[in-house]
C-alpha cells in the first residue's frame, strides 16, 4: 500500500509538473523576454503597464468580477436562507433548478442577451418600433449581469448548507436569552453562516475573473483581460506572445490571490458544523411567505431564463442575422449539414476527459483524505492550482510547450484531452476526497485485519464504496468539458473543432445567428439533461470546491 | 493457544510519546483489558497488535513466533471496532463471511461456519440482512461473529460498547465475557470505563500518559492501587493532601485539612508531605464512635437509590465523599458529622 500511495504521489506530481507548471513557466518565461524568445526584459510589463487600453483591460475585468461577487453575494444569501427555512412551494425542484447555472455554458446565456438585448435583439427591436430607446447590454454592465446570473449558485450552495448547519438550539439559545428573531439573525445566524457565504463569493470572483466565454460575446471592442490574452496570443492582426504572456500572468496573481485568500480564510473559520437538530421552518405569515415564493421562483427563473430563451429561439427562421416568428427546423439543419464532427469530437473529448480525468483523481483523493503527511498535503495544494489558471492561460503555455521538442502535441485531440484533465482535476480529487470522508477508515482497517491485503482491500471494498460518488462526479467533468470554450478555443484544430467553437465562429462572424442558436441549444442539451437525471447525487455533493 | 507478550514496546507521534516502554504478558485464554482516560495510549497499543500502528522500538509475540514484523493482514488477530465497522454493501452474511473468503475456505464450509457464527451471537436468520435494518446491538453482534468465524488467535476489542446505551452496554458486557471464557481466547480488550474493566477483566493494565501505572487483577488494582493515579481512576477517592506527624509504633498522626488523621503503620519521616486516599465506601457515619474519627459539616447529599452518598466539607473547607447504605438519620444540610474510618483502609502516597 506504501508503494501504491508513493506511486500515485509522483505519477500525480510529475503529470503536474509536465502538464501544468512546465507549460505555466513557459508563459511567464515568455512574459520576461523581448517578443516572447529573446533577451530578458521588463518591458512587457511596463508596456501593459504605460498602455491605457491594457490598464483599463485589466481595470474592467477586476471591475466586473467585484461587482458580479457583490451581487451573486447580495442575491445568493438572502436566497439561500429562503430555502434554508422557509416553506417555499416547490423546493425540491428549485433547488434543482438553481443549480443549472453552475453547469449550463454561461456564453451561451450572454449570447440569449444579445439575442434580446443586442443591436439586433427581440426586445431592442421590438421597443424601439414603439419609440424606446433601449441603452447598450455591451461591455461592464451586460457581462457583470451575465455573471451574476450564471455565478450566484457558488454563494446560494455553500450558504445553504451554512445556514442549515447552525444547530436549532443555538438559535433557541439567543432568543431565550431575549433576542428577537431579527436580533438573532443579525447576531447569531449571520455571523455563523458568513464563512460559508464569503467562501462562495471568492469563487465567482476567480470565475469572473478568468472567464472567457462572456466578455468574448459581450465585449465587442471593449478590453477585457481573458479576451484581450486570447486576440494578443491567436490574433492575426495583433499577435504579441509577450504582452499575451505578461497578461496571464497577471491574471493567475489575481485568480491565485483569491484562492489563497479563500483558502487561508475557510481553514481559520469552521463556525457551523453538523447541527444536531436542524434548524426548524420560520413561522410566516401568508403575506412574508408568498413574498419568499417569488423572491426565490423569481431569481431562479430569471437566471434560467436566458437557456429557455435560446432554446425557443432556435426553432425560430432567420433570415440572415434577422430572427422572423417562423417555427422551423432550419437552423438545425444548417448547422449540420455542414458535418456532424464538431458535435462527435465534443461527446468523444468529454467522455475520454470524464473517464480519464475521474481515474486519475480518484487514487489521489484517497490519498490526500486518508494519509496526513507533508506529500499528500503538497498534493492538495499543487492539485488546486489548476482552478487558478484559466483555460486560455493554460492552452498558451501547452502550445508553447508542446508545439516543438521531444514531444509535439498541438495540432491532436490529446493536447484538447490534457488541457480538459489538468482543468477538471482539481473538481475530481475534491469529490472523490469527500467521497473518502464518509467512508470509515476502519471499514478499511476492519477488512485488512479480517486477512484481505490492503491493495486488494482498496481494489475490492473502497472502491465500490466510492463507485456511486465517482460516477456523479464523472457526469458533472463529462458535462463541464462538453461545454469547454475557453481552452477549446486556444488548441483545436479544424479537423478537432468542437460544437462551441462553432458557435463562436458563427457568432463573430455575425450572420451566424440562427446556427448559433441551434448550436447553443444543443449545448444546454447536453448539459441539462444529464444533471437533471441525476440531480438528487449532485444536490447532495453539492460543490467539492468548498 | 496463544500467550502474547510485549516486550518494550514504544511509539512516538511527533513529540508526544503515545506508548512508552510497554512490557506485559498475557496468558492463554485470558482477557486483559488496558484501561486509561483519553489519550494514555491504550488505542495505540491496540492498533500495534493488531498491524495498523507501526511500533519505533519492542516487539510482540504471539506464543513464539514474533508478529510486530508481519503485515496486519497476516496477524490472525479479531478486532472489533468501536463503531463496528460493519461493512454497508454487505449483507449480514456476506460481512461474516469477509474473513473466511480472505482466507480461501471453501463454499459449502463458509456456509456452515457462518450459520454456526451468527446463531452463536444470537443472530440466526438474520444472514440475509443488510446492515442498515439492523440496531446497534445487532451491528455489534455481527461484528462479533465476523471475528469469531475466522478463529482468530487473539481477540482485539476496541472500546466496543461506547456506542450503546447504558442498559445494552451491561448486557452486552456480559455476552463478549461469556463468548470469550466459553471459546477461551486471549483477549485485548480497550476501555475507559472503570467499571466496564472491573466486570469483564482477568487482569487490567492502567496507562497514563502511554506509561503502565499499575497491572493487575481487578481486586488487585481496587484494593491496593499503587499510585494516587490509580487510586483516583478507579472508583474515585478522597484524595487529602497532608503533612505526616509523630509514628507511635502503629500509627502515623498526619496534619490534612485542618484536622488529624491517623494512619496505619509509618506512613513517612516526620514533616514530609503525602497524599492520602480514603475511598467513599471506608468512611462511615458514627453515633458513638470509640476509634479515630473526622469532624465536618454536611453539605450535600445525593439520594443514588441503593446508596446516598453525602458531601460534607472537613475544617479547612475541603470537600470529602461518604457512601452509605441505606439511608441512616439524616443529618440537615450545615449541621455537624461524625465520621468514622479504619486507619487500615487509608492508603498513603508520596506527594508530587
Amino acid at each position: 500500500m506504501k508503494g501504491f500511495r508513493y506511486a500515485v504521489v509522483f505519477g500525480a506530481l510529475a503529470l503536474l509538473a509536465l502538464f501544468l507548471l512546465y507549460p505555466l513557466s513557459l508563459v511567464l518565461d515568455a512574459s520576461l523576454r523581448v517578443n516572447g524568445t529573446g533577451a530578458f526584459t521588463l518591458a512587457n510589463y511596463a508596456q501593459i503597464f504605460a498602455s491605457r487600453y491594457y490598464v483599463s483591460s485589466v481595470g474592467n475585468s477586476l471591475l466586473a468580477a467585484a461587482f458580479a461577487t457583490v451581487g451573486a453575494t447580495l442575491v445568493g444569501t438572502p436566497l439561500a436562507f429562503c430555502l434554508a427555512r422557509i416553506d417555499i412551494p416547490g423546493k425540491t425542484v428549485l433547488l434543482t433548478l438553481a443549480t443549472l447555472p453552475l453547469v449550463l455554458p454561461s456564453f451561451v446565456a450572454a449570447y440569449a442577451l444579445v439575442l434580446l438585448f443586442g443591436h439586433a435583439g427581440v426586445v431592442t427591436t421590438a421597443l424601439r418600433a414603439i419609440g424606446i430607446p433601449m441603452g447598450p447590454i455591451y461591455g461592464l454592465p451586460g457581462i457583470t449581469f451575465v455573471f451574476l446570473l450564471t455565478l450566484y449558485p457558488y454563494v446560494l450552495l455553500p450558504s445553504i448548507a451554512g445556514f442549515r448547519a447552525i444547530d436549532a438550539s443555538i438559535e433557541d439559545a439567543a432568543r431565550n436569552l431575549g433576542g428577537s428573531r431579527l436580533h438573532a439573525f443579525r447576531t447569531v445566524l449571520l455571523p455563523v453562516a458568513m464563512p460559508a457565504v464569503l467562501a462562495g463569493a471568492l469563487l465567482v470572483f476567480i470565475e469572473a475573473l478568468e472567464n472567457f466565454g462572456v466578455p468574448v460575446v459581450l465585449a465587442e471592442d471593449r478590453p477585457f483581460l481573458a479576451v484581450d490574452i486570447f486576440k494578443l496570443f491567436a490574433g492575426e492582426a495583433d499577435n504579441n506572445p509577450a504582452a499575451a504572456g505578461a497578461l496571464s500572468v497577471l491574471l493567475i496573481a489575481g485568480t491565485a490571490i483569491a484562492l489563497v485568500v479563500q483558502r487561508h480564510y475557510l481553514s481559520r473559520r469552521r463556525f457551523a458544523t453538523n447541527a444536531r437538530a436542524a434548524p426548524p421552518l420560520l413561522p410566516l405569515s401568508r403575506g412574508w411567505r408568498a413574498l419568499a415564493t417569488i423572491f426565490s421562483w423569481g431569481i431562479v427563473a430569471l437566471s434560467l431564463l436566458p437557456f429557455m430563451a435560446v432554446l425557443f429561439i432556435s426553432f425560430l427562421h432567420f433570415r440572415g442575422p434577422v430572427l422572423t416568428w417562423q417555427l422551423a427546423l432550419s437552423n438545425y439543419s444548417t448547422l449540420l449539414e455542414g458535418s456532424f464532427r464538431p458535435l462527435y469530437n465534443s461527446l468523444a473529448l468529454a467522455t475520454i476527459t470524464a473517464v480519464v480525468a475521474t481515474l486519475l483523481g480518484a487514487p489521489i483523493g484517497y490519498i490526500v483524505a486518508r494519509h496526513r503527511g507533508a506529500l499528500s498535503a503538497g498534493l492538495d495544494v499543487i492539485g488546486m492550482v489548476p482552478f487558478a489558471v484559466s483555460g486560455t492561460v493554460l492552452a498558451i503555455g501547452l502550445i508553447i510547450a508542446f508545439n516543438s521538442g521531444v514531444l509535439v502535441l498541438t495540432g491532436g485531440w490529446l493536447i484538447l484531452v490534457i488541457a480538459y484533465v489538468v482543468r477538471k482535476l482539481p473538481f475530481c480529487i475534491r469529490a472523490s476526497s469527500a467521497i473518502v470522508h464518509q467512508i470509515e477508515p476502519s471499514l478499511e482497517e476492519a477488512s485488512i485485519n479480517l486477512g484481505v491485503p490492503p491493495l486488494k482491500t482498496f481494489v475490492s471494498l473502497t472502491v465500490p464504496l466510492m463507485a456511486g460518488g465517482l460516477i456523479g462526479g464523472m457526469i458533472l467533468v463529462w458535462i463541464t468539458v462538453a461545454s469547454e470554450l475557453s481552452s477549446t478555443i486556444v488548441l483545436y484544430t479544424s479537423r478537432w473543432s468542437t460544437m462551441t467553437v462553432r458557435m463562436y465562429h458563427f457568432l463573430e462572424g455575425g450572420e451566424g445567428a440562427g446556427s448559433a442558436s441551434a448550436a447553443a441549444a444543443i449545448l444546454i442539451l447536453f448539459t441539462a439533461a444529464p444533471l437533471l437525471l441525476i440531480h438528487r447525487r449532485v444536490r447532495r455533493q453539492d460543490d467539492p470546491m468548498l | 493457544m496463544t500467550t502474547i507478550r510485549l516486550d518494550g514496546v514504544s511509539r512516538t507521534f511527533g513529540d508526544v510519546r503515545a506508548v512508552d516502554r510497554f512490557s506485559a504478558t498475557i496468558e492463554d485464554g485470558k482477557l486483559f483489558t488496558l484501561l486509561g482516560p483519553s489519550g494514555c495510549g491504550k488505542t495505540t497499543l491496540l492498533r500495534m497488535i493488531a498491524g495498523f500502528t507501526e511500533l519505533d522500538a519492542g516487539s510482540i509475540w504471539f506464543g513464539d513466533r514474533r508478529i510486530d514484523t508481519l503485515p496486519a493482514h497476516r496477524r490472525n488477530t479479531g478486532m472489533v471496532f468501536q463503531n463496528y465497522a460493519i461493512f454497508p454493501n454487505l449483507t449480514v452474511e456476506d460481512n461474516v463471511a469477509y474473513g473466511l473468503r480472505a482466507r480461501k475456505v471453501g463454499p459449502v464450509d463458509i456456509r456452515a461456519r457462518v450459520e454456526k457464527a451468527l446463531a452463536r451471537v444470537r443472530l440466526a436468520g438474520y444472514g440475509s440482512r443488510w446492515p442498515h435494518q439492523l440496531s446497534g446491538g445487532q451491528l455489534q453482534r455481527v461484528a462479533i461473529a465476523r471475528v469469531l468465524v475466522i478463529e482468530p488467535a487473539v481477540l482485539l476489542f476496541d472500546e466496543p460498547l461506547s456506542n450503546l446505551d447504558a442498559q445494552l452496554r451491561v448486557q452486552m458486557r456480559v455476552e463478549i465475557r461469556q463468548l470469550q471464557q466459553s471459546l477461551g481466547l486471549t483477549t485485548i480488550y480497550v476501555t475507559h470505563d472503570q467499571e466496564e474493566a472491573l466486570a469483564i477483566s482477568d487482569r487490567i493494565a492502567i496507562l497514563r500518559s502511554g506509561k503502565v501505572e499499575q497491572i493487575g487483577s481487578p481486586e488487585e488494582i481496587y484494593r491496593r492501587p499503587q499510585t494516587a493515579f490509580v487510586a483516583e481512576f478507579l472508583g474515585g477517592t478522597n484524595m487529602l493532601p497532608g503533612v505526616a506527624g509523630s509514628f507511635d509504633g502503629r500509627t502515623t498522626e498526619v496534619a490534612a485539612c485542618g484536622t488529624t488523621v491517623s494512619v496505619q503503620g509509618k506512613a513517612a519521616e516526620a514533616g514530609q508531605k503525602l497524599l492520602l486516599s480514603i475511598r467513599p465506601e471506608a468512611l462511615r457515619l458514627a453515633e458513638n464512635p470509640n476509634g479515630p474519627v473526622l469532624h465536618a459539616r454536611l453539605v450535600l447529599r445525593e439520594f443514588l437509590g441503593q446508596i446516598q452518598r453525602l458531601h460534607a466539607a472537613l475544617p479547612d473547607g475541603t470537600q470529602i465523599r461518604i457512601s452509605t447504605l441505606g439511608s441512616p438519620q439524616v443529618v440537615a444540610v450545615g449541621e455537624a458529622l461524625a465520621i468514622a474510618y479504619d486507619p487500615a483502609q487509608i492508603a498513603v502516597y508520596p506527594a508530587p
